[in-house]
C-alpha cells in the first residue's frame, strides 16, 4: 500500500469525520498557527490556551465483512505471531474472538438467533478504525501514541508506553489492548502498509481499505459493529 | 518453572473431590509430546488396572499439544483422554472436539486439565487465566448443552469456551458427548463428567502461545504449507472440472465451484473457482453442505465454519426456518457423521414428513442434529442407527422391551420416514427411560444384556469391527489390509485419516500409487479401490505410518482429519505434499529441534504406551485373539447369485482370514511387538523409552514369553 492521496491532502481532506473534526475544534483553532507533518501528529495551541493535538489522515484502515468470515481466527493468530512473536487472541489488533460466540451485544436470552456461533453464525468482527481524532492517543499520557510515518495508522511507541491502559478505557471499542504478559499496549499498526490479517484470510473477509472506503464502511451504516456495511446486510 | 515455546508449561489438576487446584509441570511429560501423549501418561501412572470408568479413581485429561494455539494450520483440536465406557474391558482411548476450547485453555496458560476424583455435588469449573474456581452446577444440572453455555457465558463473559455435557451426560450415558462451541462434539467420554458431577469446564485466556523460531520462519512455513493443503480430508482435486486442475472427481470434498453458493447468507456468496494459489479462497473450498446433505443444502447454508486456526471450513451452518415448527431454533450446524450418525436411527430413510417436502432429508437431518447436540448423546460413529435397525427389524426390541413400552413408541414413524421419530427416541435415550434406552451402553454391554451372540457381531450390515464394541471407521472399504488392520489397534472406532486423507486423495491412482512408492518403499502399499492384493511388507510400513501419524496428531494437537500433508493439489509439485511438516512446525514453535523420523519416534512411545494400557486393562498379553480378533463378517467371502465372490477379485473388498492374520504379525513385527501375541516385547518398550511401564508389566506377567 502506497501512501495515499488521502494522506497527502492530511487534514484539508473532504470526508466527513475530518469535516466534523474541524467543525468542532473550529473556533478553537481559528487564529492559530497550524503546521501539518505527514505522517505525525502535530500539537497546536488554540486561542484559549488549550494544547490539541492534530492527527495525520491514515492511508486506510482493516475493515471485515461479517457475512464472508467463517471465524477461523487465523487473522488473530497471524497478526499477534508477527507483531509479537506469540500468538494470542486477546491482544490481536483484529478483534474476532471476543464477539465469536455471541456478537458484539454478548450473551442474551435470545442468544440463539442473535449474532455468533450459538445464535445465526454472523461473525462481527472489531477492527481499529484509525480514527481521525484517535481517542487513544488523546487519552495517552505518555505521548506513546502516534501516525505513523508510512501508513498515518495510530501506533504504540512501546518505549514511551507506560501501561497505564488509559488508551483502552479511552477507545470506545477497546480496540488498543495492555497485553497483560509485557504490560505495553498493542493496537493495529498496518503492519508497515503490508496486513498481515488480511494475507491469512481463507476467505478475503478482512481487507485493506482505503481511508475514504473504511470511513463509509465503518461509519457509515452501523456505528457500533461497523462493519456490515460491507455486505450490506444481516445473515 | 522455565521458558516454555509451544506448551505453556503448566498442566492444571483439580482434585474434585476435596476440592483441590494444583499446578503440574508439563515438561516432565515432554517425551509424550502433549494431548494424548501425556493423557496416555497419566493414566499409566495414575489410573489402576480395573478402574471402572465412572469411578472416582479415573482421570478425565483435556489436552492440548505444543502446535495448539500457535496458528498452525488445523491445530485447533482438543483430546480428551480417559477410560471408555463403552469398551468391553473398559480400555484406554481419547476423543476429540474441534472448535476452540483447547486454544482458549492454551491462551488461560494450560496445556492440559486433568479432572480427578467426584465431586459431592453438580459442579462447572470456571478458569479465567491462572484463577480456578469451582461453582455450584445447581442451575445447570438437567439442562441442554445449548442454555448451559449460554448461561455460564452470561456469566463468565461472551468470549468464555466451554466444554459440556448435556442430559445423556449427566446420566452417565455410556454413549454420550463432550460438546463445545456450536457443533463439536468429542464422542464417549461425556458419562464420565456425569459421574464426576462436572456439567462444564469453561475457560477465558488472555495469554499466549509463544513461538521459539523467529516470527518471519514461522510466517514462510504457514505459507508454504497454505500451498499443499487441499480441502476436507486433504482432498486435492476438485468435484468439478475447473480452469486450474487437470483433474477432477464427483466424490471429492472440494465442492467450492463457479454457481454453487452460500445460499442464505445475505446477500449469498458464491464459493467460486477456488485455485489453490489463492491463499484467500482456500475457505471456500470446502462446500460441506452440499456434501453431507445433497444439493438442496445450498439454499440453507448461512456459511461454513470450523475449528480455530484452521482455513478448511468443514463444519456446515445452516438456517432451517422449519425447525421452528418443532420448538427448535432454526440454526443448525454440523459435519459428516454429526448429520448422518443421529439421523442414521431413520434406518428406512427420511421421506416427506409434516409437509416438509423434497427438503424432508435436510429437516430430518437438522432435528437429529439438533436433539443429539443438545441432550449429549455420542452416536458411537453411526453405530445407533444400525443397532436399531437390527434390533427392531430382528424383533430384538419387541422381545426385550416391556411390551407396554414397545407400544409407547412411535414405530410407525420409523417405518413411514417420518424424523419427527428422532425427537421421541433421543428424548427416551438421554434420560434412560424405559428399557430400550441401554442401547447407548454401547454393542458390548447390551448384546450382553440381551442375549445377543454371534449373529449380531457376525452380521454384515452391522459393521462392527471387534468384540470390543466399536464399528468401522476407514478400515477395509480403506486401502484393504491397511484400514483393516489399523482399525484394530484401538479401543473404540480407530478415527485414523493418516490412511485415508491418502487413499481419498481423489488424485489418480497411476500417480497416489507413485507418491505411495516414494513414501513407503513400493507402490504395492496402495491397492486401488476395490482391486485388492494380498498383504505385504509395503501395506504394513503404510499402516505403521498412519497409527504413529494418528497419535502423533493427537497429540500436538493438529487435526488429524486434514493432517498429514502427503499430497497436494499443486501439479508444479507433481502433487506431493511434505510428510516432514509436523517437524518442520514442532521445531519453529517449540525451539526443540526435531527431525520427521524424531518426531515419529515420539509418537511411536504414544502408540506403544497405548498398546500397554490395553494389555494391562485386559490382563493378557495374547492381543490377537482377543482384542485383535475381528468379526467374521469381514472375512467371510460375499455371494452373487449364490455363488461366492472369492477375495482378491475385483470388485470385493472381504478379507481373508489367513491374509488378515499374517498381516497383523507383520504390523506388530513393525513395532517391534511380539508376533504371535501382538503385545508389546520388554525390547520393544524400552526400545522407546518405556522401560518402567516393561517393568510393570513384567510384575504383572504381561510380558510376552
Amino acid at each position: 500500500m502506497s501512501e495515499s492521496k488521502e494522506n497527502e491532502e492530511g487534514l484539508l481532506g473532504s470526508t466527513s469525520s475530518r469535516r466534523d473534526f474541524l467543525r468542532i475544534a473550529g473556533t478553537g483553532i481559528a487564529g492559530a498557527f497550524v503546521t501539518l507533518t505527514l505522517g505525525c501528529a502535530t500539537m497546536v495551541r488554540t486561542q484559549d490556551g488549550k494544547n490539541l493535538k492534530v492527527w495525520a489522515t491514515p492511508s486506510g484502515a482493516m475493515v471485515q465483512d461479517p457475512n464472508l468470515c467463517v471465524g477461523c481466527r487465523r487473522c488473530e493468530a497471524a497478526c499477534t505471531v508477527r507483531n509479537d512473536g506469540k500468538a494470542s487472541a486477546y491482544v490481536a489488533r483484529v478483534k474476532i474472538s471476543r464477539n465469536l460466540n455471541y456478537g458484539v451485544e454478548g450473551v442474551s436470552s435470545a442468544y440463539a438467533l442473535a449474532d455468533g456461533q450459538h445464535g445465526n453464525f454472523r461473525i462481527v468482527a472489531q477492527t481499529c478504525r484509525q480514527c481521525a481524532q484517535p481517542k487513544c492517543g488523546d487519552a495517552c499520557p505518555a505521548g506513546a501514541i502516534k501516525a505513523d510515518k508510512k501508513t498515518g495508522a495510530r501506533i504504540v511507541d512501546a518505549r514511551r508506553c507506560v501501561g497505564c491502559g488509559a488508551c483502552q478505557d479511552a477507545c470506545p471499542w477497546h480496540i488498543a489492548t495492555l497485553d497483560p504478559e509485557t504490560r505495553v499496549s498493542t493496537k493495529c499498526s498496518l503492519c508497515d502498509g503490508d496486513p498481515t490479517c488480511a494475507k491469512a484470510c481463507p476467505t478475503g473477509s478482512i481487507k485493506f481499505y482505503t481511508w475514504e472506503e473504511a470511513e463509509k464502511l465503518l461509519w457509515g451504516a452501523d456505528a457500533t459493529s461497523g462493519a456490515s456495511a460491507v455486505s450490506g446486510a444481516t445473515a | 518453572m522455565a521458558q516454555t515455546f509451544g506448551w505453556t508449561g503448566k498442566i492444571l489438576r483439580v482434585d474434585l473431590t476435596n476440592g483441590k487446584v494444583s499446578i503440574d509441570d508439563t515438561m516432565k511429560y515432554k517425551d509424550f509430546i502433549g494431548g494424548e501423549g501425556i493423557g496416555y501418561k497419566i493414566l499409566w501412572d495414575e489410573v489402576p488396572a480395573g478402574t471402572h470408568p465412572y469411578d472416582p479413581e479415573n482421570k478425565l485429561i483435556f489436552g492440548a499439544g505444543p502446535l495448539c494455539g500457535s496458528g498452525v494450520p488445523c491445530s485447533g483440536r482438543t483430546t480428551i483422554v480417559s477410560l471408555l465406557p463403552t469398551s468391553s474391558h473398559h480400555g484406554a482411548g481419547s476423543s476429540h472436539m474441534g472448535g476452540y476450547f483447547s486454544v482458549e485453555m492454551k491462551y488461560a496458560g494450560w496445556d492440559a486439565i486433568v479432572l480427578e476424583g467426584k465431586a459431592p455435588k453438580p459442579v462447572w469449573i470456571r478458569i479465567e487465566d491462572d484463577k480456578v474456581k469451582i461453582e455450584d452446577a445447581r442451575w445447570l444440572w438437567g439442562k441442554g448443552i445449548f442454555d448451559t453455555m449460554a448461561m455460564i457465558d452470561s456469566q463468565m463473559g461472551k468470549e468464555a469456551q466451554v466444554a459440556a455435557i448435556g442430559p445423556a451426560g449427566e446420566n452417565q450415558l455410556n454413549m454420550a458427548v463432550i460438546r463445545t462451541g456450536t457443533s463439536h462434539s468429542a464422542g464417549g467420554h461425556g458419562g464420565i463428567l456425569g459421574a464426576k458431577n462436572v456439567k462444564a469446564v469453561a475457560v477465558k485466556g488472555t495469554g499466549s502461545v509463544k513461538v521459539a523460531a523467529d516470527r518471519s520462519k514461522l510466517m514462510e512455513l504457514d505459507k508454504y504449507m497454505m500451498s499443499i493443503i487441499g480441502a476436507n480430508n486433504q482432498m486435492v482435486v476438485p468435484s468439478s472440472p475447473q480452469p486450474w486442475a487437470e483433474f477432477s472427481d464427483k466424490g471429492s470434498r472440494w465442492t467450492g465451484r463457479p454457481g454453487l453458493y452460500w445460499g442464505a447468507a445475505n446477500p449469498p456468496v458464491e464459493t467460486g473457482t477456488c485455485d489453490p494459489h489463492d491463499m484467500q479462497s482456500v475457505g471456500f473450498r470446502t462446500m460441506k453442505a452440499v456434501f453431507d446433505l445433497g444439493a438442496g443444502a445450498e439454499k440453507y447454508t448461512v456459511r461454513m465454519g470450523g475449528c480455530a486456526h484452521c482455513p478448511i471450513r468443514c463444519h456446515s451452518q445452516l438456517k432451517v426456518p422449519q425447525l421452528e415448527k418443532y420448538g427448535m431454533d432454526p440454526f443448525v450446524s454440523n459435519t459428516c457423521v454429526g448429520w448422518s450418525g443421529p439421523r442414521g436411527v431413520m434406518y428406512n430413510g427420511i421421506k416427506e414428513f409434516d409437509g416438509n417436502g423434497e427438503d424432508s432429508s435436510i429437516v430430518g437431518n437438522a432435528i437429529g442434529t439438533t436433539m443429539v447436540d443438545d441432550l449429549g448423546v455420542w452416536c458411537n460413529y453411526g453405530q445407533i442407527g444400525r443397532d436399531v435397525k437390527y434390533l427392531y427389524t430382528k424383533g430384538i426390541f419387541k422381545k426385550v422391551l416391556p411390551a407396554e413400552e414397545y407400544a409407547s413408541i412411535p414405530w410407525d414413524k420409523l417405518e413411514k420416514g417420518d424424523a419427527t421419530f428422532l425427537i421421541d427416541f433421543y428424548d427416551r435415550v438421554a434420560h434412560k427411560k424405559g428399557e430400550i434406552w441401554h442401547i447407548a451402553d454401547g454393542s458390548a454391554w447390551f448384546a450382553q444384556r440381551w442375549g445377543l451372540g454371534d449373529e449380531y457381531w457376525d452380521y454384515k450390515d452391522n459393521k462392527l469391527w471387534t468384540r470390543g464394541g466399536y464399528p468401522v471407521h476407514h478400515s477395509n472399504e480403506a486401502g484393504a489390509q491397511v484400514g483393516a488392520l489399523i482399525s484394530c489397534l484401538t479401543n473404540r472406532d480407530s478415527q485414523n485419516h493418516s490412511h485415508m486423507n491418502f487413499i481419498g486423495s481423489k488424485l489418480p491412482i497411476a500417480i497416489q500409487k507413485e507418491i505411495a512408492g516414494e513414501i513407503f518403499g513400493s507402490p504395492d502399499a496402495l491397492d486401488a479401490p476395490m482391486d485388492y492384493t494380498k498383504m505385504n511388507e509395503y501395506k504394513a510400513r503404510f499402516i505403521k505410518y498412519a497409527v504413529v501419524r494418528g497419535r502423533l496428531h493427537d497429540s500436538l494437537t493438529l487435526c488429524n482429519w486434514m493432517w498429514p500433508m502427503a499430497v497436494s493439489p499443486l501439479k508444479e509439485r507433481k502433487y506431493r505434499g511434505d510428510t516432514s511438516l509436523e517437524s518442520q512446525f514442532f521445531s519453529a514453535v517449540t525451539g526443540v529441534a526435531k527431525t520427521e523420523a524424531e518426531l515419529d519416534k515420539d509418537a511411536e512411545r504414544v502408540v506403544t504406551l497405548l498398546r500397554a494400557l490395553t494389555v494391562r486393562s485386559m490382563g493378557t498379553v495374547d492381543m490377537r485373539n482377543t482384542h485383535d480378533a475381528m468379526n467374521k463378517w469381514i472375512y467371510t467371502p460375499d455371494k452373487k447369485d449364490g455363488k461366492e465372490i472369492a477375495q482378491f477379485t475385483k470388485g470385493t473388498i472381504q478379507m481373508e482370514k489367513s491374509d488378515l492374520d499374517l498381516g497383523l504379525g507383520m504390523v506388530y513385527k513393525q513395532f517391534g511387538w511380539d508376533e504371535k501375541t501382538g503385545a508389546p516385547t520388554k525390547a520393544a518398550l524400552e526400545a522407546v523409552g518405556l522401560k518402567d511401564v516393561a517393568e510393570e508389566l513384567g510384575a504383572k506377567g504381561l510380558l510376552p514369553a
